[in-house]
């Protein structure tokens, strides 16, 4: 027996949710009937003998049994919700009623009102990811890193594609000439993993640990056996925030692997935040030599 | 939309079915159609958002009907406020109507 069900993955815009409604009915003429959509799947059912025609419909219900039961009066039969907020419905098609049967919004107010409540969503989600795109975009201006650079890209591609949804929404006149725009949604959802995945991937391998040196005493004489090693795991920008207060000149040392030294500073009183040390893959240690008491904090991020 | 604003259509007729006594959705819908000749269809998401709307200004009320017995139904009231807004719409449509003539 051939299967009853199938499951359709491809994702839509909601700016252009027309493009979805269009495929939707497009499977019913076929016999296959939307049961359950969700943001990144549909379920449709085997059934041939009846057609159906879909419409969507954004916003918060108050009050469901008024809102299914308004729907209900006119012949709609409500399907699935998306968030609560995104809901279908499907209705049987007559081929010899007029198309009017089948809108749900009927004069423009009405419409203008449900893009607005997309678009002010979108317009929230755009500022969010401005400002997240711009906090590392500052800070990389000053230290750049490969981290930042990722987490500057990921929310400005996130940005462009929700302003771009943004004034979609604000003009819908402008979707007349409107593509097929997977390829926007796509990316979008290429970034969002790419950028988190990365992020998170960068942020858990990445050194960050902070630590101090201290010794009163003048008569205590350490050579080369103050160490603390770390590993990186990748090639990027590392910055040192690095405190020396000593009577005599401490060397302060971060040595590779290959036992050279990659920063290197002698100094009794030294303070600097952000010594940038590029840094690649493989195991590194700080090691500090000093004659006499010393007070020396490191932080490495 | 501010109470002197003009309604907009759904709205006036929904207004207008409404002070001829307590009605449903499609009761609405079809009264409508009948009224302007065809002309003026309301489909659910404009009725949902407009009854809406019209409730949280206090225009019309949500009643639960048993007249027929057997069937619990949604209706809408139309209330003093809501016909004060339909009788200052029509005088300004009236208003409206004679300065063309004028013209």
């Amino acid at each position: 027996m051939a299967k009853n069900y199938k499951y359709s993955f491809k994702l839509y815009s909601s700016w252009n949710y027309e493009n979805e409604l269009e495929d939707l009915n497009k499977y019913s003429e076929r016999g296959w009937q939307l049961v359950k959509d969700g943001m990144f799947h549909r379920k449709f059912v085997k059934n041939e003998n009846i057609r159906y025609r879909y419409q969507m419909d954004f916003r918060r219900i108050e009050d469901k049994g008024r809102y299914i039961e308004t729907f209900r009066e006119q012949g709609w039969e409500y399907v699935d919700s998306n968030f609560n907020v995104c809901h279908f419905f499907r209705k049987i098609y007559d081929p010899s009623l007029p198309e009017e049967e089948y809108e749900i919004f009927t004069d423009r107010e009405s419409l203008h009102e449900m893009n607005n409540r997309w678009a002010r969503i979108a317009f929230v989600a755009c500022i969010f990811f401005g400002i997240m795109a711009l906090l590392p975009g500052i800070k990389m201006i000053k230290t750049p890193s490969v981290f930042l650079l990722l987490n500057f890209i990921t929310n400005m591609v996130v940005f462009i594609v929700l302003l771009r949804g943004f004034l979609i929404m604000r003009n819908p006149e402008s979707k007349k000439n409107r593509r097929d725009d997977s390829i926007f949604i796509t990316v979008f959802l290429a970034a969002v993993i790419l950028g988190a995945s990365g992020s998170i991937f960068l942020t858990i391998k990445r050194p960050n640990f902070q630590g101090e040196w201290i010794s009163a005493s003048d008569e205590v004489s350490i050579d080369n056996d103050h160490f603390v090693d770390f590993e990186v795991n990748y090639p990027d920008n590392y910055y040192l925030d690095l405190g020396i207060v000593s009577k005599k000149p401490i060397t302060f040392k971060v040595v590779n692997e290959n036992g050279e030294s990659v920063y290197n500073i002698t100094d009794s009183n030294f303070h600097e935040d952000d010594i940038r040390l590029n840094l690649k893959k493989g195991r590194y240690y700080f090691s500090m030599t000093c004659e006499t008491s010393y007070h020396l904090s490191y932080e490495l991020h | 939309m501010k109470k002197n604003d003009p309604l907009s259509e759904s709205y006036y007729y929904i207004l207008l079915c409404l002070a001829k006594g307590a009605n449903h959705g499609y009761g609405i819908m079809q009264m409508t159609a009948e009224l302007s000749k065809g002309d003026v269809k309301i489909g659910s998401g404009t009725m949902y958002g407009a009854t809406s709307n019209m409730m949280k200004k206090g225009w019309i009320r949500e009643i639960v009907s048993n007249d027929a017995g057997f069937e619990r139904r949604r209706q809408y009231q139309l209330t003093d406020s809501g016909l004060n807004t339909l009788r200052a719409e029509i005088q300004r449509l009236k208003r409206m109507l004679e300065n063309a003539e004028e013209v």
